[in-house]
């Protein structure tokens, strides 16, 4: 089971929770998983069938260049956390 | 300070001389503008005098018949760009945008934005007939203070943006100037400062500042007669450039080569295209090579420094620990969103082991260019905040600032604002080594004099690299790689090549070379090449020694489990008299198999962020309100400091840097959005005379994801030194300053109530 942590501005939509453990076995069935148990949740973060540009995936404490079919290990830490650059 | 952590090196940590460096000093080294080809013409670019106009109509035909003037271009010559974001291999960008200021479309968004352009036989008749030029302008209110941008009733850049709630998506009803907003929120702030024993409020400022590199904007294109382009350039990334061309010209990526030139600077901010697509039309329409360099003051004027910032924080502390952080911040995008404000939230609090945090930021546009990445982008503003609080939190409490530093130190496990936990970091070996150092031990005396410290961290980045390393048959190597050279990475690369080969460092040459020579390279920024770079250097390494290997069984007729690479020499397990030096192997490549090249391409996995700590002393002139740095010492944990010497250069240039930030630079605006400083006579960088030796703590915690421990040490020096300069200052005079730069004038003032 992966855990997501939830962005502060998304966590009405989750309840109020700061994390959530789902299963997926993929990026995209993460949050599809997310989606079944809070509605709208993958509209908010995927678009045109991608991760919104603005945002990017942390896979247990490292962000990561990602597509929605890359595999997710089970016991995964998920952050989704904004995207930035550096000088 | 070197943890136990650190193995010995042989090549790693010694100081050999920079393969570029002969060049350099003795002026031969090749700089952007250095380039002449046969035929070549001159671009000057027209801008616009206005902060903030609708352009109602451009003229250029009188222009055009100006004798000598070859090719004028506006942005009707640019193709049409979808306005959305676009992600364009390492980078995620709105090419509309991008396209807009490049050539200003149907708004002039600051002073100086781009508006047409024209190439003649001479730079000089290039810049009589921008006169002839004639745009017609309805001009508008500009807003230029981040704070008057948010207000309902500010004069609004672009009429549909709505504000963008980064994390949800989701769009204001009403449009505004504020591009995004976003949360980061964590245990219960309020609960806290309700029980905590101390609350501290305060608001700050920071100015628009910019990287001040030397050498300023240039670029040479070459349309060629087959519909290739190729573009001579001073850029942080090559390849960024011909990603970004392509898009905006609309054209395959493989019609583009990017030749990027030795940089003089860059810190960020020359990570943007200007010229390079207006050179590119221009070369198109003349069919003459063209080029074009900026004037110091369109530098100041049209590229891209850094964002002013107003930041509001409260904090508390129970005894000696920091109980909660709630923290407003502002940032200015310029004229296009942008702004690093996601990074100065995500950083501000990484020093501590904090339960209790909210944090609101905001992404705002305004009348002035469109802000770039400089060193650490986001990070020194939000440090100066939030460690000028802890100073007087900690001071209220009657705590060391360092002690209280290390007692709420972030360390491996602590989750960081957004959710993600540290792995191995050195924060708190930092704080310690500037506890013990020789300059947080001695005494500080004397009148209106004071020490203040910070803390600050950046968190380093990996992505892409590519490089191959020819064998030749002498033992020499040939290391060709892509990442623009900034801070010494041709030496330090070259160091990890010969620590993983075993081989001396001058045997290897080093090149930075364009972008049909090597694989695709990220951006020499994010404190990545030598952590990045580095990695693929290895493989490539590794990739050689294992071929190295397999021949030599072959030679010797063993399996290759028996044959072992040691420090340059290959060995034979079954038989001790058979060995082959690196250079013997070398020598034999054509009799068996042929060339030995080794490459590696990957994305850079295992970043290491890194976290610093200043001590500096000052003595304030009441009087004249000057601030003289008696003393300064940077303590940072480096990974593994490769060429150490480059390490301290980077470490006090960012420090030096920081020191101007925090005491004289600004960008100075009248009320119509003239930027009245636009030049290096008045706008006041440091110089040699005005800091003293800038003294350095290399302390070596080995970042985990990188086989020699690396982490990217070039940004993380510019956080600290803004709030460790305001608390040395609080602690001479007694006066906090909160609103940057603490100028002598604006000291002076304070100091005597005339503010």
């Amino acid at each position: 089971m992966a855990r997501v942590i939830i962005p502060a501005t998304l966590r009405s939509l989750c309840g109020g929770s700061p994390q959530v453990d789902v299963e997926g076995a993929t990026i995209g069935a993460v949050l599809h998983a997310l989606d079944v148990r809070f509605p709208g949740f993958y509209g908010r973060v995927v678009e045109d069938g991608r991760l919104r540009p603005e945002l990017a995936f942390a896979l247990d404490g490292e962000v990561v260049a990602l597509g929605l079919h890359d595999a997710v290990a089970p016991e995964t830490e998920i952050a989704i956390v904004p995207a930035l650059g550096g000088g | 300070m070197t943890t136990a952590e650190r193995p010995t090196y042989s090549v790693i940590g010694t100081r050999p001389i920079r393969p570029d460096g002969v060049e350099k000093v003795t002026g031969k080294a090749q700089y952007g503008a250095d380039i002449h080809l046969p035929g070549l013409i001159h671009a000057k670019v027209l801008r616009s005098p206005h902060a903030h106009a609708r352009i109602l109509s451009i003229d250029t035909s009188e222009a055009e018949k100006h004798p000598g003037v070859l090719a004028v271009v506006t942005h009707r010559d640019l193709p049409n760009a979808a306005d959305k974001i676009e992600e364009l291999g390492e980078s995620a960008v709105n090419v509309k945008e991008v396209s807009d200021n490049i050539l200003a479309s149907d708004k002039a968004l600051y002073r100086g934005h781009a508006i047409a352009a024209i190439a003649a036989a001479s730079p000089h008749v290039a810049e009589l007939a921008l006169a002839k030029i004639r745009v017609e302008y309805e001009v508008l209110p500009p807003v230029l203070d981040v704070r008057d941008a948010m207000r309902d009733d500010a004069p609004l850049l672009n009429e549909s943006r709505r504000t963008k709630t980064l994390m949800t998506g989701e769009l204001s009803e009403k449009p505004s100037n504020i591009a995004t907003y976003n949360r980061f929120a964590g245990g219960d702030v309020e609960a806290a400062f309700a029980s905590a024993d101390v609350v501290i409020e305060r608001e700050f400022t920071t100015k628009m500042v910019h990287q001040g590199y030397i050498e300023p904007q240039t670029s040479t294109a070459n349309w060629n007669s087959d519909g290739t382009l190729t573009i001579w350039t001073s850029t942080q990334g090559a390849f960024a450039v011909r990603g970004l061309v392509s898009e905006v010209l609309k054209l395959p990526i493989n019609h583009v080569k990017v030749v990027p030139m030795e940089i003089g600077g860059g810190f960020g901010g020359k990570l943007p295209i200007y010229l390079d697509p207006v050179v590119a039309l221009l070369s198109k329409k003349s069919g003459r090579p063209v080029k074009a360099t900026m004037s110091r003051t369109e530098v100041f004027e049209a590229t891209g420094p850094t964002s002013g910032t107003y930041i509001k924080v409260k904090a508390s502390a129970k005894g000696d620990r920091l109980t909660a952080v709630q923290a407003t911040l502002c940032y200015e995008a310029g004229a296009f969103p942008g702004s690093p404000v996601g990074a100065g939230s995500m950083t501000m609090l990484s020093p501590y082991n904090l339960e209790n945090f909210d944090l609101h930021a905001y992404d705002v546009v305004v009348n002035k260019p469109k802000v770039a990445a400089y060193r650490a982008p986001g990070a020194p503003a939000a440090a100066f905040a939030i460690e000028s609080v802890v100073d007087e939190l900690a001071k209220h409490q009657k705590v060391d600032p360092l002690e209280f530093r290390k007692v709420n130190a972030s360390r491996q496990g602590t989750r960081m604002v957004n959710g993600i936990a540290f792995p191995r970091i050195g924060n708190e070996e930092v704080v310690e080594a500037a506890l013990n150092s020789p300059h947080y031990r001695s005494p500080i005396e004397g009148p209106n004099r004071g020490r203040g410290v910070a803390s600050g961290y950046w968190f380093n980045g990996g992505m892409q690299s590519s490089v191959v390393v020819a064998v030749n048959t002498d033992g020499t190597i040939n290391l060709v790689e892509g990442s623009t050279d900034i801070g010494g990475t041709r030496a330090s690369l070259a160091m990890q090549l010969a620590e993983t080969l075993g081989v001396p460092y001058d045997t290897i040459r080093p090149s930075v070379v364009d972008t049909d020579s090597i694989g695709h390279n990220d951006v020499t920024g994010g404190s990545r090449t030598t952590f990045a770079s580095g990695l693929a250097v290895f493989e490539a390494g590794m990739d050689i020694r294992r071929q190295m290997v397999a021949r030599a069984a072959k030679l010797w007729g063993v399996a290759e489990e028996d044959v072992v690479y040691e420090s340059g020499v290959l060995r034979c397990l079954k038989d001790s008299t058979r060995q082959l030096t690196f250079k013997e192997m070398a020598a034999q490549s054509a009799r068996t198999g042929g060339p030995i090249t080794g490459k590696a391409s990957l994305l850079a996995r295992g970043a290491g962020g890194a976290f610093g700590t200043h001590i500096v002393d000052v003595e304030v002139d009441p009087d004249t309100g000057k601030v003289t740095i008696l003393r300064y010492t940077a303590v940072q944990d480096v990974g593994t400091a490769i060429h150490p010497s480059y390490v301290e250069g980077q470490i006090q240039g960012g420090a030096v840097q920081g020191i101007g930030w925090a005491l004289n630079e600004e960008y100075f605006y009248d009320e119509t959005g003239r930027l009245v400083n636009a030049s290096f006579l008045d706008y006041r960088m440091p110089t040699t005379l005005d800091v003293p030796n800038i003294e350095t703590i290399l302390v070596e915690v080995p970042n985990p994801g990188h086989p020699y421990g690396v982490r990217g040490v070039g940004e993380v020096p510019i956080v600290p030194p803004l709030a460790a300069i305001a608390n040395a200052i609080a602690d001479a005079t007694g006066h906090r300053f909160t609103d940057l730069p603490m100028s002598p004038r604006r000291l002076v003032e304070e100091l005597n109530g005339l503010a």
